[in-house]
């Protein structure tokens, strides 16, 4: 189990393939289609070189090891009985004649060679055996020898074969991973806010790994399995029809028997995933409310619910167990009952003399041959079906398109690698006004959450935005940065509509503070710079100096290249404030939009931030969510959300002058709170 | 094996089904030598030419017959011994189980879930394993080995002793390699969880990247990872991926061992054709024994490792258990006394003035009175609530229940004197009514009124299910203030001497969150409340009142001494004053 996300999904599996899935998976294999062409052949080879081993243990015994009996037919029944075997032996060589003389008693002489019969070859001693059978035994050497060579050369195929093959997988997968992650980063904040981060990085990971087994173990099966078979028929028919067709009769109960099992085995192996599935959720949601399950006393009812859960489990991995169980040995036995009909029938053709007995070993070899692939199928069948799930989980989401339209650009997109590289005829020039014009947005359906609301923003303005939980604040700033686009009404940048301005433009003039920072787990620098080059040495020193970083990154053990852990845990709330407000400097935007951070920060890092704030806010627009009244004072305008609409704006001592919601506020806070 | 004992009942419960197991794997073991034999007769005879269709046919019903028996006895031994691992998984998962239940909220802290989750999976899946495949492995290497080396000897000892030759070295190459490959997996499963972490971690902080426009460099570290893992993978592969043709070659050289000698002293008349050919069955049975005595030695030393680990967490002690003398109490009529209580989250941390979480608490409230509890976020609120059940222990002082010290109080006994309500309300994957009984056997009624005082009744009946709906996991159908009122309900069905509330409205509208504090009220008298909220509305009534400021109590007094006060509580009521004539105004 690689990690618990979405084990949820496990419930659903997909039919074993589908030929439309497969056809789309066709463009990334593309790229590799030699070396994928290169591993098909390999195989091939290597089954080429599989299948010949055993033909070639059918020459050593039939052209060496024990000579045919119709080696002498030819000479007629009144000198050669059938049912003996002869040994011929060539009398032109002077040490075989002296041995035929020796044993005259048990040599058949004719012209220009002897004929003993196999049985009596026994009474000879072992050197004039040794004599006598000299090109036999040089025979067997050789074959030895072309075995060994065989032997050597798939052990360097299989391994050059293995490789190509993986490499070739795992890049077809890298450039899917890849694919599909810039995809998924691609889409809308608001499929982000749908979809747990969960789901999503399980298709990166697991789903994708999954895939590589179907591309693997679906080529493998065709190439290798497939014509392993295939190439046993052929050698077999070839050897001798009648024996492979009557050693065949097996096969339609081979065959019902698969799939049979199959179906058993998909069913068992799939209620045992549900079941883990199941104590894995009962696992990690005990660990989640375990103060709850203890708080209440429920720890034995649990425990009972667990152990329910746990048998049932149990109970499904028996009946696993029953299936192969019973599985294996059937199949076992129809090969066992294959080589009884080979050894009865064919033994009788060896009687007759219509195939040699080398041919009756080979088939038993190749039969044993036959049925190891078949044994595997229903386990690849497992595979493959849970490929397939996954690669149709895959190609949903590769097939959605929940994008914030952009404007179509004019010049075209770099697209030889997976990276998308765009250039744009006209850059955006520097923001010099932001308004909302009658804007209106509602998340979901009917809950309208900014009601119409207009105002405009002046370059060097400090707008504060203060009003009670819900009332907005926040979903003004996902408009301004384009997280989300307006039900009605339009959000326009020096004028423009910014649905007519692409995004990156856009969000490259401005900078994002949020409330709760993240911070991902690399460098303080890679975390400031977020990649982005040219900020060295005198610049960095200086962005440090503004946002008010030194005294954090003179503590930490390796300065700016200390790597923060997950989620930054490893430093305070306020000092990651702090490197986010380096993040913004290390950008020079146009515009800063700030979500003051509410969580209690100690007063010396509160005064750090503060400044690091004024630093970076200096001749700049700046829209800001104020928490704090005294933000809000600082700034040049100040506007009251309350339920999505605005209710007052105005400066401080303006609202102060109105007395309303504001002033009131104040009031309350004043002198500081 | 010191951690053994764990397995060991479960392998007592079992054990005539082992050794009647063991019994038929060997019998298999030996019927499986046999089949080699009978070729070895008919090739023999065909050899000589010596036989008839009547002696083949026996020959071949020989082979099905011990086919048969081999499928039988082959059945029995995978139910019996393949059964045994899965109850030892069964049993073994339960009690741990069992034992991380009664572990306490301080090893949660510092232990990762996910590393428990590995532990309840991939650990006793390796016990499984081991205690399964690797029994039967471990017999069939031995008596298969040794019974088809003692058939071979049998037919030849000189060729035996050659075709032996890369045995021993198929033995130790399994042995390298399975510890290498588990390394280089080990590796690989690395390099899965860092390519995890990053996609996770980049999906998490989208709007940073969207913000920043930084979706290549983002993508581009992405592709780093994959292609570590993807190298990483290459590396085990070329390792898997010599391993198994070398096996196939280590046996094939031993074939052509066979091939040359035994061919050879087949031609000299030292063994018979069907000799020869039984010897290459007999490689056939003897490859894969060798190669499990080196796979199975790995396979049960990781066994052992899992099971280690596993005995480590068995053998975590409670941090928060009954003491020896603790007594058993039933009824609280006393109140609740905090005697100059503080506390702090583990005792090692390094940084001296963030450690203490709570300073210097006194507290004394009787039977039947309420206590509100209000401060900034952060100020130890709940820290403080989650004292009184012992969820974490004091560092200092003590908390009494009717004079008792609560920690020489039986747990459970303390526990069930108290309602707890928590300020992340943790439902459970199953129906409303599992999720507010908890196994309690309630009557409909009391469901019903624990619910309608809950403010949650009307909701209920508005899902079609009713209390039968289906919640999802941790409640995902619900709103954060349905779950809350879930947890109320839950609380307000237990008849507990005190109710222990953590901001119980702050996810309920202003209307709900009204009822909610009647409620409340009403429960008064007869019970001793404990109500920490943001909301000043939630505490005003209160007999009492504890305003904290990082973790020291700062205020205290009735709502009406504490607006004479004119401090944080009486602004802080000022200001939702405000927003509330706000909210209803506009």
């Amino acid at each position: 189990m690689r990690t618990d996300f979405g084990y949820f999904e496990e419930k659903q599996l997909g039919k074993p393939y589908d030929v439309k899935l497969l056809k789309r998976l066709y463009p990334y294999a593309r790229p590799y289609k030699l070396l994928l062409g290169l591993s098909i052949v390999l195989m091939v080879v290597i089954t080429l070189l599989d299948l010949s081993l055993p033909y070639l243990t059918k020459i050593a015994i039939d052209r060496y090891i024990v000579p045919q009996a119709e080696s002498v037919q030819g000479l007629g029944r009144d000198v050669a009985d059938s049912n003996v075997r002869y040994l011929r032996a060539d009398l032109a060589d002077a040490k075989v004649e002296a041995i035929v003389q020796k044993n005259a008693d048990i040599f058949k002489r004719y012209e220009s060679f002897a004929l003993v019969k196999l049985d009596d070859l026994e009474q000879l001693e072992k050197k004039e055996l040794a004599v006598l059978r000299r090109s036999d035994l040089a025979g067997v050497s050789m074959i030895a020898a072309y075995f060994l060579v065989i032997v050597l050369v798939t052990f360097v195929l299989n391994f050059v074969q293995v490789m190509v093959m993986e490499y070739v997988g795992q890049m077809i997968m890298h450039n899917l991973r890849v694919r599909l992650f810039e995809h998924i980063q691609s889409l809308s904040v608001a499929f982000f806010t749908r979809n747990p981060v969960g789901r999503l990085v399980t298709r990166v990971t697991n789903d994708i790994q999954n895939m590589h087994e179907l591309f693997t173990s679906v080529i493998v099966f065709i190439f290798k399995d497939l014509f392993l078979l295939l190439g046993i028929t052929a050698v077999l028919l070839g050897i001798n029809w009648q024996l492979t067709l009557i050693s065949f009769m097996v096969l339609p109960v081979v065959l019902l028997a698969s799939i049979h099992f199959a179906g058993q085995a998909r069913e068992a192996f799939r209620v045992l995933r549900i079941k883990i599935a199941e104590i894995n959720t009962k696992f990690s949601e005990t660990i989640g409310g375990l103060k709850v399950i203890q708080l209440f006393l429920q720890e034995k009812e649990n425990y009972r619910d667990f152990s329910k859960l746990n048998h049932e489990h149990y109970l499904a991995g028996m009946r696993q167990v029953h299936v192969f169980a019973v599985f294996m040995p059937v199949i076992e036995l129809l090969g066992a009952v294959t080589i009884a009909i080979v050894i009865y029938y064919g033994g009788g053709k060896v009687m007759t003399g219509s195939i040699s007995l080398g041919a009756l070993v080979a088939f038993i070899s190749y039969m044993r041959m036959f049925f190891r692939p078949i044994r595997d199928l229903a386990e690849k069948y497992n595979i493959m079906q849970n490929a397939m799930a996954s690669a149709e989980r895959i190609f949903l989401i590769l097939d959605s398109t929940e994008r914030l339209p952009q404007p179509v650009s004019t010049v075209e997109r770099g697209s030889t690698s997976g990276l998308k590289t765009q250039t744009f005829t006209s850059a955006l020039d520097n923001i010099t006004q932001i308004a909302l014009k009658d804007v209106s947005l509602a998340y979901i359906k009917g809950e309208t959450v900014l009601k119409r609301v207009s105002f405009k923003v002046s370059a060097g303005e400090t707008v504060a935005l203060v009003g009670p939980t819900g009332s907005g604040k926040t979903s003004i700033i996902n408009l301004i940065t384009r997280f989300y686009d307006p039900t009605s009404g339009q959000v326009l940048v020096n004028g423009i509509d910014i649905k007519k301005i692409h995004t990156f433009q856009l969000r490259e003039k401005m900078a994002l503070v949020m409330q709760d920072p993240f911070l991902f787990s690399e460098t303080v620098r890679d975390n400031i710079t977020l990649g982005k080059d040219g900020i060295l040495g005198k610049n960095m020193q200086q962005l440090i100096k503004d946002s008010n970083c030194n005294t954090l990154i003179d503590r930490l053990p390796r300065g700016l290249d200390t790597v923060l852990a997950e989620g930054g845990m490893s430093i305070s709330s306020g000092e990651r404030q702090l490197i986010s407000i380096a993040r913004a400097l290390a950008r020079n935007p146009d515009l800063i939009i700030l979500d003051e951070a509410t969580s209690y920060i100690d007063s010396s890092t509160e005064l750090k931030i503060q400044k690091a704030l004024s630093n970076l806010m200096a001749n700049r627009t700046s829209i800001i969510v104020a928490h704090r009244l005294s933000t809000a004072r600082g700034a040049d305008r100040i506007m009251v959300l309350n339920r999505g609409r605005i209710i007052e704006t105005g400066t401080h001592d303006e609202l102060m002058q109105r007395q309303g919601f504001y002033f009131r506020l104040y009031q309350l806070h004043s002198p500081n709170l | 094996m010191k951690s053994f004992y764990l397995i060991k009942p479960y392998l007592q419960e079992n054990r005539l089904r082992i050794v009647l197991g063991i019994i038929c794997l060997i019998t298999v073991d030996f019927l499986q030598l046999f089949i080699p034999r009978v070729i070895k007769w008919a090739i023999d005879d065909l050899a000589a030419l010596q036989t008839d269709l009547m002696k083949l046919l026996a020959y071949a019903l020989y082979i099905v017959g011990i086919a048969v028996l081999i499928g039988l006895f082959r059945y029995v031994w995978r139910r019996c011994l393949m059964g045994t691992s899965r109850r030892v998984e069964e049993g073994l998962r339960n009690r741990l189980f069992a034992h991380i239940q009664t572990l306490s909220a301080p090893y949660f802290d510092k232990t990762k879930t996910g590393d428990l989750m590995a532990h309840a999976t991939n650990d006793i899946q390796h016990v499984r394993m081991a205690t399964g495949m690797g029994m039967v492995a471990l017999t069939d290497a031995i008596v298969l080995g040794t019974a088809a080396i003692g058939f071979m000897a049998y037919i030849n000892i000189r060729l035996t002793v050659f075709v032996l030759i890369p045995m021993p070295l198929i033995v130790v190459s399994a042995r390298f390699f399975s510890k290498k490959m588990h390394r280089m997996y080990g590796e690989v499963q690395k390099a899965f969880s860092d390519l995890t972490e990053v996609t996770r971690e980049r999906f998490a902080g989208i709007r940073v990247i969207k913000a920043y426009c930084r979706e290549k460099d983002s993508a581009a570290r992405l592709e780093t990872k994959s292609r570590d893992y993807i190298d990483k993978n290459l590396k085990l592969v070329r390792v898997t991926g010599s391993f198994f043709p070398l096996m196939v070659l280590l046996s094939n050289l031993s074939l052509v061992i066979i091939l040359f000698l035994g061919g050879r002293q087949t031609i000299d008349f030292t063994i018979t054709p069907g000799d020869f050919v039984a010897f290459i069955a007999y490689l056939g049975l003897l490859t894969w024994p060798m190669m499990a005595i080196g796979w199975v030695t790995n396979l049960i030393q990781r066994g052992k490792a899992s099971l280690d680990r596993i005995d480590k967490i068995i053998k975590t002690e409670p941090e928060i258990d009954d003491m020896p003398d603790a007594k058993p109490i039933k009824k609280t009529r006393g109140g609740l006394v905090f005697e100059n209580v503080a506390f702090s989250y583990g005792l090692e941390a390094a940084v001296s003035d963030t450690t203490q979480v709570l300073t210097a608490i006194d507290i004394n409230l009787d039977h039947g009175k309420i206590l509100g509890v209000v401060g900034p976020p952060g100020s130890g609120k709940t820290t403080l609530l989650s004292l009184i059940p012992r969820i974490y222990d004091v560092s200092q002082g003590r908390i009494l229940i009717d004079g008792i010290d609560i920690r020489k109080i039986q747990l459970a006994d303390l526990r069930s004197l108290i309602a707890f309500m928590s300020q992340e309300p943790f439902l459970f994957a199953g129906t409303i009514r599992e999720n507010i009984t908890f196994g309690a056997d309630a009557k409909e009624v009391e469901l019903i009124q624990s619910t309608q005082r809950a403010v949650l009744y009307d909701t209920i009946q508005s899902f079609p299910e009713g209390f039968d709906t289906i919640v999802g996991e941790k409640g995902v159908i619900l709103s954060g203030g349905q779950k809350q009122r879930v947890a109320l309900a839950r609380a307000l069905l237990n008849e507990a001497g005190i109710v222990i509330l953590d901001d119980p409205i702050s996810q309920v509208d202003m209307e709900t969150g009204r009822d909610i504090i009647t409620t409340v009220r009403s429960m008064a008298d007869n019970r001793t409340i404990i109500i920490a909220s943001h909301r000043i509305s939630a505490v005003r009534f209160a007999d009492h009142i504890i305003a904290l400021d990082r973790g020291r109590i700062v205020e205290s007094g009735t709502h009406t001494q504490l607006m004479a006060n004119n401090q944080y509580y009486a602004k802080i009521f000022r200001l939702q004053e405000i927003e509330e004539e706000f909210i209803n105004a506009h």
